[in-house]
């Protein structure tokens, strides 16, 4: 079969031909092609993070100062309306309402989009946001308010719309990463 | 035929010739080279260029190796039909808290009952699926001793389950001592390049 044809040997010395049997070569091919195909993973799954802010331990050689709180953007999901209120504390800083217009998408099975709650998110973030300077390693939190009774599949499609939004992040080796500008914790009630 | 000619030895032949069919060419009796030749009519058998074939097989190889992950992929519970979301990250390895329409499971073990928790109506602390998380996360500490915990653990929660029982394990996690929780989603293409 395959070979290198190097001219005959000549008189009653061993022919310098030898031909490379491709069969086993071949066979080998299509078994590693039957391995591979059986273990290939066809669908892969990814996550969305979130966050229980569970304060840990004070450092006991650091001083404690009184620090303002942080604004947190609280988001209310509603029957008809989606609810973005930024606070400070207790205090509230801003307040919009975002009508629930809901976009199906996909084939078979429908999946639910909120458009227009991602970008009034990013204008939101944009003028209210206290973390988005690149060295900045923190984000901005978000606490999601939803009724007992909300699919999750609801809330999934609340925080694709949360996490849509996304800033530069530089990291202390000098690279940096696209990463969404919220995280999201629940609210316990 | 002359295949069957004697051939004269040169030293300074080519040594590698063009490519062409191999298929029958070294059967060494003339009879029966005549007989697959086709005794000067049209030969019944065809020469097969195994070249393109091993390349392609070659290239298929090459493209599912390079695909392939020995780690495997992590197993979704076939109760759990997981919803779908765009701006997603890629999954960690970290104990899985599969939750269906009857059932919590932490890596296959029963964990508690989604049906208890919506009777009840309010949220609540899981017992079992707390003691589980909670041995899950003390086994880590006895083998990584060195190590900080990272307090991470993948919710793999169906997505018609209602906000209350999400909650109710959210929670559970989060004083089990893995406050880093994340949802598993399948994935959707991006629509704009980011």
């Amino acid at each position: 079969m395959g070979g290198v044809d190097v001219g005959e040997g000549g008189g009653k010395k061993r022919a310098t031909n030898s031909d490379i049997n491709m069969i086993p070569f071949i066979d080998l091919l299509f078994v590693t092609i039957a391995f591979l195909l059986i273990t290939a993973v066809w669908t892969t799954n990814s996550r969305l993070n979130a966050d229980a802010q569970v304060p840990g331990p004070p450092d006991p050689n650091k001083e404690l100062t009184p620090q303002t709180p942080e604004k947190v953007l609280n988001l209310h999901i509603g029957d008809n309306e989606f609810s973005l209120v930024w606070k400070s504390g207790a205090t509230v800083v801003s307040e919009i309402k975002v009508p629930k217009n809901p976009v199906e998408i996909g084939g078979d099975t429908k999946i639910v989009r909120y458009p227009d709650l991602a970008k009034k998110i990013e204008e939101e973030w944009k003028t209210q946001g206290g973390h988005r300077d690149p060295t900045d390693r923190k984000l901005d939190q978000c606490i999601l308010f939803s009724d007992n009774r909300t699919p999750f599949k609801e809330i999934v499609a609340v925080l694709d719309a949360l996490y849509s939004p996304k800033r530069e992040m530089k990291f202390a080796d000098g690279s940096s990463k696209k990463l969404p500008v919220f995280n999201m914790t629940f609210s316990v009630r | 035929m002359d295949r069957f000619q004697r051939k004269h030895h040169d030293p300074h032949a080519h040594v590698i010739h063009a490519p062409h069919s191999r298929l029958m060419s070294h059967v060494p009796l003339k009879f029966v080279w005549n007989k697959v030749s086709g005794h000067g009519r049209k030969s019944p058998n065809a020469g097969l260029n195994l070249v393109s074939f091993i390349d392609f097989l070659m290239v298929t190889v090459i493209f599912l190796l390079m695909s392939f992950s020995a780690s495997g992929e992590m197993t979704v519970d076939k109760n759990v039909k997981l919803p779908k979301a765009e701006n997603v990250e890629d999954i960690i390895d970290a104990p899985v808290v599969a939750v269906n329409g009857n059932q919590i499971l932490v890596d296959g073990t029963l964990a508690g009952s989604t049906r208890s928790i919506e009777e009840l109506g309010r949220m609540q602390k899981i017992d079992e699926l707390f003691a589980l998380l909670k041995n899950k996360r003390e086994l880590w500490k006895q083998l990584q001793p060195n190590k900080p915990f990272p307090g991470v653990c993948i919710l793999q929660v169906d997505q018609n389950v209602p906000a209350l029982v999400v909650k109710s394990v959210f929670q559970t996690a989060a004083f089990a001592g893995y406050p880093n929780v994340s949802f598993m989603v399948g994935k959707i293409p991006s629509a704009s390049p980011q």
